[in-house]
C-alpha cells in the first residue's frame, strides 16, 4: 500500500517547504497554509480536472504523480509536464485575470494531493503582507520557470493588502528604478563622462599649458580654493558669504518658479481647452514669447523700483512662457477618444477638465516645469549680472570685474550643482505625481 | 446577479431605428458623401454586427448615434426618443449609448477600477464607495479580479477591452457601440475575447452595435449582419445568424457557420473590391 510511506511524513507541510513558492517560508505561516489544505487520494488514470474548469484551488503531490496537460493557446513552450511528489499544479487562480483552469490534470498512478482553496490562501498572504508577497513572487517565477508560461501570463495578482500604503509602493518603484539604473551601464559612462571634462581641464591648463587656455584658473587651484579656510579669493565652502549666495539665488528662482507654475499651467491649459480664449490670447503670447530676457532688463528696472522684484519678475518670465506653451501642447496632445469616453460616460464639461484635460496633459506640463527651471536659472544668472547684490550671478560678474578667477570657476560649477539638483527635484515630484507612467515606463524597461 | 437571458426573455430596452440618414462631409467645399439614405432597425437586446470595408463610413454612422458628429439629414431614434434629426443634427453623447473605442479609451492615469466607476460617481448616481462595491463585483464576474489596482497600461490589451467593456455595463447602457475593438488584437487574444464578450453579454443583455471589418467575426457574434457598401455607406445586405445563442468557439467549425459564410463572402468582396478601385483611382 501506498500510504503506509505517507504516515511517516505525516505533516504535509514537509512537503510544502520542499515546494518553490514555499521554500523559506516560516513554520508560523507554513501551520497556518496546512490547515487550510484537504487531502485528496486519486486512482490511477483518475482525472483530477479539466482545462476551463473553475480554478479555485492549488494542488501539491504529496504522493504519486500526475500528467499536467495545458491546453493549445496558452503558449507554454511544452505543453505536457510530468510532476511528483512537491509538484504544485491548479495555480491559475492566482494570476492576473484568471479564473479557469489552464490545463488538464490527471493522476498517473494512485496520488495523494493537498488541495489550498485559491481565494482562502490569498486571504492568508494578506494578512501576513510581508511574506505573502514574497510566496506570490515565487508563485510567479515558479510558473514561468517550471511551466514555461509565457512573462506576461505568469503575473500573480496583487495581495490588496499590500497595495492600500501608495507610498509604499511608490518607495518600492523608486527604489526598483534606481536598482534598475545601477545595474544599467549608464552610471558609469556618466563618471566616465565627468572624468574625461576634468581631466582634459587639468591636461589642457596645467600640464600642456595650451595658449587660449592660458588665463583659465587650473583645475587644482579652483579645487584648492574652493575647499580652503581662508580662501585668496574669500569665497569657499567655509565662508559664509558663499551659502548666502547660494541661499538668495535658490530663494529667488523658486520665488519665479513658483509664481510661473501657478500662472503658467492654468494659463496653459485654458489656451489649450478653450479656442476662443486662444483666439484671443495667443499671437499676443507668441510675439512676446521670443523676446530674449536680457532685452527685458532696462523695463523691468523701470517698472520695479526694488531691484529685488526686477530680478525676479525676469527669471518669472522666463518660466512662465515655458510652462504656458507646454501646458498648451500638453491639452492639444491628448487623444480625442478619452474626451469622447468621458462625454459617454455621462460627465459635464468642468469633469472633463478636472478628470481628462488635466491628468492627460501632466506629462506634457512636467517636461513644461523642468524646461522651466532651466531657463528660470538662466534668466535669473542674467538678471543678477545687471543688477543685484548677492546670488550666484552676482559672484560670478564681480569676480569678473575683480580678477579673481577661481571664483568665477566656483560659482559656475556652484550654478550647475543647484541647477541639476531643482531640475531633479522636478522630475521627482514629476514621478509622484504620475505613478501610471513611472509604471508603465519601468514595464517597458524589463 | 444571473440575469442570463435565454432567448424567450425580451429585453424592452435600446431599440434602435436609423431612417433615411444622410451625412455628407463639406471638407474643403467638395462635397463628399459619407452616408447615403441609410435605413436600419436594430431590435431591443440584439446584437447587431456592420460589416464593411475600411472608410466606408461605418464608423460615421456610429459617431452620429454615440452624438459626436452631427447629421445632414434623416433621423435617428432609441425607444421612440429622438436622438438628432434634420432640425437637432447633433445627439447629445450619454450614459444610455457607451462607445467602445478602436484603440481603447480607459484613462492610462486611473487605475483600472477607478475607470470602472468614472460614470456613475460623474453622474452622481453612486457614492463613490458603493461605486467602489459594484465596480469590483462587476470587475470579479467578467474575470478581471486582481487587476483593480493595476493601470491600464500594467495589463494585457485584452483585458484592457474587457475592463472597458465593464466600466461601460456599470452605467446600466441601453446599447454599447462598439467600434472595431479588437481590431488591434492577435487572433488568438480575439477568439478568447469574442467567448468573454458573449459571457458578459449573456449575463447583461444590451443592444450591441458593433462594427468590424471582419466576416467571420461578424458572423460568430451576431444576431444580425448588415453588409454596407463602400462609400457612401448604406446596407447592401442583411443577414439574420440563425445560429441559437448561446454560442462557443464549436460555432466556427459548424457546417451552418460555413454555409453562412460562403453566402455573404461574395457580397463582402465585392466591396472591398470597390473600395480598393475607388482608393486607387483616388491615389
Amino acid at each position: 500500500m501506498q500510504i503506509a510511506e505517507n504516515v511517516v511524513l505525516g505533516d504535509p507541510s514537509v512537503v510544502l517547504r520542499e515546494t518553490v513558492p514555499f521554500t523559506g517560508a516560516t513554520d508560523a505561516l507554513l501551520r497556518r497554509v496546512v490547515k487550510l489544505g484537504r487531502r485528496t487520494r486519486y486512482g490511477a488514470g483518475e482525472r483530477i480536472y479539466t482545462a476551463g474548469d473553475a480554478s479555485d484551488d492549488i494542488h501539491i503531490v504529496i504522493s504519486g504523480a500526475v500528467e499536467h496537460v495545458f491546453s493549445p493557446g496558452i503558449g507554454a513552450q511544452e505543453s505536457q509536464k510530468r510532476m511528483g511528489r512537491g509538484g504544485v499544479f491548479g495555480w491559475a487562480g492566482l494570476l492576473l485575470g484568471q479564473t479557469r483552469r489552464l490545463a488538464t490534470v490527471t493522476a498517473t498512478e494512485p496520488t495523494e494531493v493537498v488541495r489550498l482553496p485559491t481565494e482562502d490562501l490569498v486571504k492568508l498572504l494578506e494578512s501576513e503582507p510581508l511574506e505573502g508577497a514574497a510566496v506570490m513572487e515565487r508563485f510567479a517565477s515558479m510558473i514561468q520557470r517550471d511551466f514555461a508560461v509565457p512573462a506576461l501570463l505568469a503575473r500573480v495578482r496583487r495581495l490588496s493588502s499590500v497595495a492600500p500604503s501608495e507610498d509604499m509602493s511608490r518607495m518600492s518603484l523608486t527604489m526598483h528604478r534606481v536598482a534598475l539604473w545601477l545595474k544599467s551601464p549608464r552610471p558609469y559612462l556618466m563618471l566616465i563622462g565627468f572624468a574625461l571634462l576634468l581631466g582634459f581641464w587639468y591636461l589642457a591648463v596645467e600640464v600642456w599649458k595650451l595658449p587660449r587656455f592660458k588665463e583659465m584658473p587650473g583645475i587644482t587651484t579652483v579645487v584648492k580654493e574652493w575647499l580652503s579656510r581662508s580662501p585668496t579669493y574669500g569665497l569657499s565652502i567655509h565662508t559664509e558669504e558663499y551659502y548666502t549666495h547660494i541661499a538668495v539665488s535658490v530663494w529667488r528662482v523658486a520665488q519665479a518658479f513658483f509664481l510661473a507654475t501657478a500662472l503658467g499651467v492654468p494659463f496653459g491649459l485654458f489656451l489649450g481647452w478653450s479656442r476662443k480664449f486662444k483666439e484671443y490670447v495667443f499671437p499676443l503670447f507668441e510675439t512676446l514669447r521670443p523676446i530674449p530676457i536680457l532685452a527685458w532688463v532696462p523695463l523691468a528696472i523701470v517698472m520695479f523700483i526694488a531691484t529685488e522684484s526686477a530680478v525676479i519678475y525676469l527669471a518669472f518670465l522666463a518660466s512662465f512662457f515655458a510652462t504656458a506653451l507646454n501646458t498648451m501642447l500638453g491639452v492639444e496632445s491628448i487623444d480625442e477618444s478619452y474626451v469622447r469616453a468621458a462625454d459617454c460616460l455621462g460627465a459635464n464639461r468642468w469633469q472633463v477638465f478636472r478628470h481628462v484635460i488635466v491628468p492627460g496633459a501632466l506629462p506634457f506640463i512636467f517636461t513644461g516645469l523642468q524646461i522651466s527651471i532651466g531657463v528660470s536659472w538662466f534668466s535669473l544668472v542674467a538678471a543678477e549680472m545687471v543688477s543685484g547684490q548677492y546670488g550666484l550671478g552676482y559672484v560670478i560678474n564681480t569676480s569678473y570685474m575683480m580678477v579673481r578667477y577661481p571664483t568665477i570657476v566656483i560659482g559656475m560649477i556652484t550654478l550647475g550643482v543647484v541647477g541639476y539638483a531643482t531640475s531633479a527635484m522636478v522630475r521627482i515630484a514629476g514621478d509622484y505625481m504620475m505613478e501610471w507612467r513611472v509604471r508603465e515606463l519601468a514595464l517597458a524597461e524589463r | 446577479m444571473d440575469r442570463r437571458v435565454t432567448g424567450s426573455t425580451a429585453v424592452t430596452r435600446g431599440h434602435i431605428s436609423i431612417d433615411d440618414v444622410v451625412k455628407i462631409y463639406d471638407a474643403q467645399g467638395a462635397a463628399v458623401m459619407a452616408v447615403d439614405h441609410c435605413s436600419l432597425e436594430i431590435e431591443a437586446g440584439e446584437i447587431c454586427m456592420i460589416v464593411g470595408p475600411s472608410g466606408c463610413g461605418k464608423t460615421t454612422l456610429l459617431n452620429a448615434i454615440a452624438g459626436f458628429h452631427a447629421i445632414t439629414s434623416g433621423r435617428i431614434e432609441m425607444d421612440g426618443e429622438t436622438l438628432c434629426s434634420s432640425e437637432r443634427p447633433k445627439a447629445t453623447p450619454g450614459p444610455d449609448r457607451i462607445v467602445v473605442f478602436q484603440n481603447g479609451a480607459l484613462f492610462p492615469w486611473k487605475t483600472n477600477l477607478e475607470n470602472v466607476i468614472f460614470g456613475p460617481v460623474m453622474q452622481g448616481k453612486l457614492e463613490r464607495a458603493q461605486a467602489i462595491d459594484k465596480g469590483r463585483a462587476m470587475m470579479a464576474d467578467a474575470g478581471l479580479a486582481g487587476v483593480e489596482l493595476n493601470y491600464p497600461g500594467e495589463v494585457s490589451s485584452g483585458m484592457r477591452r474587457r475592463v472597458e467593456i465593464v466600466r461601460a455595463l456599470m452605467n446600466d447602457p441601453k446599447a454599447l457601440l462598439l467600434d472595431e475593438p479588437y481590431r488591434a488584437l492577435d487572433s488568438l487574444t480575439k477568439s478568447v475575447m469574442h467567448e468573454a464578450l458573449l459571457e458578459i453579454y449573456y449575463k447583461n443583455k444590451v443592444t450591441i452595435f458593433f462594427i468590424t471589418h471582419d466576416l467571420e467575426e461578424a458572423i460568430f457574434l451576431g444576431h444580425k449582419v448588415v453588409i454596407m457598401t463602400t462609400r457612401p455607406c448604406r446596407p447592401k445586405k442583411v443577414l439574420t445568424v440563425d445560429i441559437p445563442h448561446p454560442r462557443d468557439y464549436g460555432v466556427l467549425t459548424s457546417k451552418r457557420f460555413r454555409e453562412l459564410i460562403e453566402e455573404t463572402n461574395a457580397a463582402v468582396h465585392e466591396e472591398a473590391l470597390k473600395a480598393f478601385q475607388a482608393g486607387e483611382k483616388e491615389g
